[in-house]
């Protein structure tokens, strides 16, 4: 894995997580600030894709790349769909789907180095 | 108990909203996460070395199953919706406590984690907690004057 990328994704995502939580907490409903981000983490983690595939042809990482491939494309649907299923829900609980979404990118990046690595 | 009450005021049951909404939106998001990481696990297992442990991996298939069908149906929330999802949620409730008391008794038998293995400690435990809770927001959100429920305890 490209750890400066990887390093970027969760600490974007631990913010953006950490944004929809303050508007969670306060009782806002979501707005562009948390699309934003998570518009900012869906590209990184597009951005992750190209280098991640780059990388497996180049032969790195783990022997069995299938679980990696299948993060690495899965997680793409999260942001996406965390933006779509939270923007219906005009109360503090859309940003609250924002802040699941952000979390588990996050906790899927740092699963996806322990198999990048093989350290499972 | 009758389903003609037109003073039931904005009852969102009605139309099967109540399920996904407010806090319900979330309860779906988090199912949704599961379905996408319990359906992956499965699918890899299976698809790479279903025949080193197919007991464990039959369970992959069939938690990733429930955790699917407990999503669309709290999406969707109508009345047969609600049904479903009741039943999707009792199941996996019997699935965590049974699976996961089995990982810790007979460890042999599953070699390789699923979600429920050891009551969903791969997953700080929401497993466990999540049919409880969505159980309960079902309840919270039963129409008034559905099923046997007394009237005005929703």
């Amino acid at each position: 894995m490209t750890n400066w990328l990887a390093t970027t994704i969760i600490v974007v995502s631990l913010l953006g997580a950490a944004y929809g939580l303050v508007a969670t907490l306060r009782d806002r409903a979501m707005d562009w600030g948390h699309l934003i981000a998570l518009g900012v983490v869906e590209v990184l983690l597009i951005l992750q894709v190209v280098l991640g595939f780059l990388k497996l042809a180049d032969d790195e990482g783990p022997r069995d790349s299938a679980t990696f491939i299948g993060y690495m494309l899965g997680i793409l649907l999260i942001p996406a769909a965390g933006a779509g299923w939270g923007v219906l829900e005009r109360s503090r609980w859309g940003p609250a789907v924002i802040v699941v979404a952000c979390l588990s990118v996050a906790a899927m990046i740092a699963r996806m180095d322990q198999i990048w690595t093989g350290n499972v | 108990m009758s389903e003609q009450n037109p003073a039931s005021e904005q009852n969102p049951a009605v139309d099967g909203a109540a399920t996904r909404s407010g806090p319900g939106r979330l309860l779906v998001a988090v199912y949704a996460i599961f379905a996408l990481a319990a359906g992956a696990r499965a699918g890899v297992q299976i698809a790479t070395r279903f025949s080193e442990a197919p007991l464990a991996y039959t369970l992959s298939a069939v938690a990733a199953l429930i955790y699917i069908l407990a999503t669309v149906a709290l999406a969707l929330g109508g009345r047969t919706s609600r049904r479903v999802a009741f039943a999707a949620l009792s199941v996996e409730l019997a699935g965590v406590l049974i699976v996961g008391t089995l990982s810790l008794a007979d460890a042999d038998a599953f070699p390789d984690a699923t979600v429920w293995s050891g009551f969903g400690r791969g997953y700080a435990f929401i497993p466990l907690v999540l049919p409880v809770i969505g159980l309960y927001w079902l309840r919270r959100t039963r129409p008034a004057g559905a099923g046997s429920a007394p009237a005005g305890t929703s």
